[in-house]
């Protein structure tokens, strides 16, 4: 785990060549995550924290078997790492989607409509600044269950920076394609496809990229204070209830894992559609 | 031919974020016939992108309208397409799909295989088939322009507006572009509106240039046709005699605009000090051996000397500066040819007649004519044989350069031609041109010759490009050449001012008239402040007041100073309005004396003469006769005019100069 020895048996030049090129880009991450992995074990064993070293996710036996079997299902909440995963992605995915039509729907009126923006913009930044966790109460009163509460609450977190973003896309369209759609009298339907949304484009993806981010960040705060649910949030919660601490912390490392992937994901999809802008 | 966009008295106000209008451009009339190529030319900000963008409909105009077909432009549409300096190309789209966008908005009801046909033949008139499904980012500038006039040609647009669309491109593409642009249009009779601010390619490309004045208020401050024919090529063009008069008055035009501007920058308080009104003098002068006085002035401290702390000398390149620097008062007062005091207040200069006085006759004499190499290399050394060469070339133009309509140089000319059985309009044509370009014209054999003033009659021999033919010793010795001009409101308002003025510049006169003093004074003026040539070019030489023999041709002879020589005469300037009325520059004013009286001012002059003690130039000099030996009598300047055997049809008008007044505050 933390073997940081460089494996030099091939003698062919081509992969001595590749290291010896990238070695100052991979060496210094991997010496700084064992050092890091390395002080909290020491940590852990001195007794200095009762927080469980990294060791633990091996050493204790309900830990080493959720992280070795993730697709186990006993029915109930109790369930494999990866279904649990699955049922928050699940939960994101709505609201994140309902996010994004709103976010880039109202984007759209909101650059295009200078008397829009003055009236809402104030109203948007507002409530841009309310923490994700701040919502879960009003949105268990406003939907009296758990999971349009959670969805509720993912949709809330992610939809501005979609929608602030979308609008200055729109605001940034230059003067100069307005000017050739003027000439050329456009309708209004080619103006939006051919004008409006490519070039709103970059924007439009700064904002899902950030905003995948943020519904993730918000599921977790969503689901655990709603008790009883499938969720990887729950399973947190649940796990500190019955002080399964190294539980905690190999859930921390899935949540960690499937952010960085959502946000390559978001990443990747963006070079595709608008590649080079 | 009829008026395809009629532009009516359009203004345009900017409203500023601080508060407050700026006012971009003010009353703008302008006809544009269908066909026609016009371009805006102008200093930055002068408001004719503003123009472009009120005529396309992308701007609206505070007041006044812009016709199309006799509807009035409300909005953009593409039947005035605009071609934009920065291309605006969709880069999302191919350049073929760009060019079909275009074509599929604006003529939806086009079949399919119709659009297709369009988009391929102005792919392809542009030269870009190949580059078809290539993105905007892949192409160069130059491409990318191209594929904006296909695109903009494709909707066949009634009228097409280009924003400065070369701007952008390195100079070959610029030129290759022009040339195919320039065959667009001659073969699609298309009707457009540039705006540039090349001269070079106004010049190329248009049948008129419009040339607009600086803001704030910029309006129109000419319009040059460019009567060169269809279809052009860049290389002939360049040769063709209206090229580089065109290219001249444009660029005068921006000259003139960016020194008001200039001016205007500078703070204008009038400094009064020594008991003058004002010591903060700008004089204008052109870089002329007959300048010396004023040089001589500066450096050797007789502005100083009569209070006059702050004379900036103003050089201009052309006597037009002078007339346009009095008119919009950017100078206070100007060495100027004889001609012009009486000229300008008879509104010879094309406005309003504009009282101008002359306290001071700077110099006499100073004047050739100079004939081209190639006349004298087959045999043209008189004036009979000149008068038989154009007999026998009557097929060719015959231009003789001179400086200005006002000058001496001018009315001498036409006397000695005219006196020798050659019409001044008729058999020869001749041409304003600014002095620094008269040389250069006659070695590339588009002027037969040029009457002006040293140096440029020694440069023509020294560098053997012409032969002197005539000097003005022979036509009229000891002529009035150059003056002291001044508006007659500025002498109004700063009277001590004008006499001090005069009072420095006449003892100057008087060190320059000393033959001790001219080596100095060549090496003063070879200086580039003033002409910037090599001081062995500039020569002065002369019989003082002895014009009982000429001096050889090719030898300078000014005179700066003497006994009558700077007092202003009444009979010279009065002979002068005699000869511009002659050939029609100006009518004969009925009420000359008047003029003259006002023109001359001969109190200001024997104040000056007397306070400096030099009371012996306040003599009167003789009566005027030329070298023909016809009497001039002035008391019977009308019975003189008909008389004289060569004029054109002048009329005889009152001229209204009002009364003398001084600046108004």
């Amino acid at each position: 785990m933390t073997t940081t020895s460089p494996n030099p048996t091939s003698n062919a030049a081509g992969p001595l060549l590749w290291w010896k090129r990238n070695r100052k880009l991979i060496l210094p991450p991997l010496f700084g995550i064992a050092g890091f992995l390395l002080a909290w074990q020491l940590s852990a064993s001195l007794g200095l924290t009762r927080l469980p070293g990294p060791l633990s996710l091996f050493t204790e036996q309900r830990t080493r078997e959720l992280l070795l079997y993730p697709f186990y299902d006993r029915g109930g909440l109790d369930k494999g790492l990866f279904w649990q995963t699955m049922a928050s992605l699940g939960r994101v995915a709505q609201g994140y989607f309902l996010a994004a039509v709103v976010g880039i729907s109202a984007g759209i009126a909101v650059g295009l409509n200078k008397t829009l923006n003055r009236a809402f913009d104030p109203l948007f930044q507002f409530l841009r600044m309310v923490a994700p966790l701040a919502w879960v109460p009003i949105a268990l009163v406003i939907f009296q269950k758990n999971q349009p509460a959670a969805i509720f609450v993912i949709f809330i977190t992610a939809v501005w920076p979609i929608l602030i973003n979308t609008a200055e896309g729109v605001r940034q369209i230059p003067q100069d394609y307005h000017n050739v759609a003027l000439v050329l009298q456009m309708s209004k339907k080619t103006f939006f496809t051919k004008v409006l949304i490519p070039s709103a484009l970059p924007y439009i993806f700064t904002g899902l990229r950030i905003s995948i981010g943020l519904a993730w960040l918000a599921i977790i705060a969503a689901e655990i204070v709603m008790s009883g649910i499938v969720g990887i949030g729950f399973f947190i919660w649940d796990a500190y209830q019955q002080n399964y601490v190294s539980d905690i912390v190999l859930a921390v490392i899935w949540i960690g894992g499937i952010g960085l992937l959502l946000d390559r994901l978001m990443a990747w999809i963006q070079s595709r559609i608008s590649p080079g802008q | 031919m009829t008026a395809l966009v009629d532009v009516q008295n359009l203004e345009k106000n900017f409203p500023l974020t601080g508060g407050g209008n700026y006012l971009a451009l003010k009353g703008i009339d302008l006809e544009i016939r269908k066909g026609e190529f016009i371009s805006l030319i102008g200093h930055s900000g002068c408001g004719k992108s503003t123009l472009l963008n009120m005529i396309a409909g992308l701007d609206l105009p505070t007041s006044g309208t812009v016709l199309l077909e006799g509807e009035t432009v409300k909005r953009p549409g593409p039947d005035k397409m605009v071609v934009f300096q920065n291309y605006s190309l969709l880069p999302w789209l191919t350049v073929r799909q760009n060019i079909a966008l275009a074509i599929e908005e604006v003529m939806p009801d086009l079949g399919k295989a119709e659009q297709d046909a369009l988009i391929e033949e102005h792919m392809e008139m542009v030269g870009l088939t190949q580059a078809a499904t290539k993105l905007p980012a892949q192409l160069s500038g130059g491409m990318r322009q191209r594929v904006s006039i296909a695109r903009a040609l494709a909707i066949k647009p009634k009228l097409l507006l280009l924003d400065e669309p070369f701007g952008a491109l390195d100079a070959l593409t610029r030129g290759n572009l022009q040339e195919k642009l320039m065959q667009i249009c001659n073969e699609h009779e298309l009707t457009a509106v540039m705006v540039t601010h090349d001269v070079d390619e106004a010049v190329l490309l248009s049948d008129r240039i419009v040339m607009l004045t600086n803001g704030p208020g910029s309006k129109i401050g000419g319009i040059l046709e460019v009567d060169i024919p269809r279809p052009r090529q860049r290389l002939t063009v360049v040769h063709h005699p209206s090229y580089y008069s065109l290219r001249s008055e444009i660029i005068y035009f921006l000259n003139r605009q960016k020194r008001v501007k200039q001016w205007q920058a500078r703070p204008h308080k009038v400094l009064a000090r020594h008991g003058l009104e004002k010591v903060n003098l700008d004089l204008g002068f052109i870089p002329l051996a007959a300048c010396a006085p004023l040089a001589v002035a500066e450096a050797k401290g007789f502005f100083t000397k009569h209070g006059l702390d702050d004379v900036q000398l103003v050089r201009e390149t052309s006597w037009r500066g002078v007339v346009d620097g009095l008119v919009d008062k950017t100078l206070d007062a100007a060495m100027m040819p004889s001609g012009m005091p009486t000229w300008m207040t008879a509104g010879g200069h094309g406005s309003e007649p504009l009282p101008i006085v002359s306290s001071l006759t700077i110099s006499r004499n100073g004047n050739e004519v100079t004939l081209a190499k190639r006349l004298a290399e087959q045999g043209v050394s008189t004036v009979e044989d000149y008068r038989a060469w154009l007999g026998s070339h009557e097929r060719e133009p015959h231009r003789i350069g001179i400086v200005h309509p006002a000058s001496m140089h001018n009315l001498l000319l036409r006397y000695w031609l005219a006196a020798n059985g050659i019409d001044p309009d008729k058999d020869v044509h001749l041409q304003t041109l600014p002095p620094a370009q008269m040389l250069a014209d006659l070695k590339d054999g588009s002027i037969d010759g040029y009457c002006i003033g040293e140096p440029w009659n020694f440069r023509a021999a020294s560098s053997s490009h012409g032969v002197p033919i005539v000097g003005d010793l022979e036509i009229w010795s000891g002529h009035p050449g150059k003056v002291l001009g001044a508006r007659e409101d500025w002498a109004q308002s700063y009277p001590n001012t004008y006499i001090a003025l005069t009072k420095a510049l006449l003892e100057a006169c008087r060190y320059c008239a000393d033959p001790a003093h001219w080596a100095e004074m060549s090496e003063l003026l070879s200086d580039r402040r003033y002409l910037g040539i090599k001081a062995d070019l500039i020569r002065f030489s002369g019989q003082q007041g002895d014009s009982g023999s000429f001096a050889p041709h090719g030898e300078p002879h000014h005179l700066f100073y003497g006994a009558g020589l700077n007092r202003p005469s009444r009979s010279e300037h009065l002979w002068i309005l005699t000869q511009l009325a002659r050939w029609a520059e100006i009518p004969f004013p009925r009420n000359y004396v008047e003029i003259l009286e006002r023109v001359c001012s001969v109190g200001v002059f024997s104040t000056a003469a007397r306070e400096l003690g030099l009371d012996d130039v306040s003599y009167q000099r003789q009566g005027i006769e030329l070298f023909d030996g016809r009497p001039f009598n002035p008391e019977d300047p009308i019975g003189y005019l008909n008389d004289v055997s060569l004029h054109r049809d002048f009329s005889v008008a009152e001229i209204p100069i009002g009364q003398p007044r001084a600046i108004s505050v």
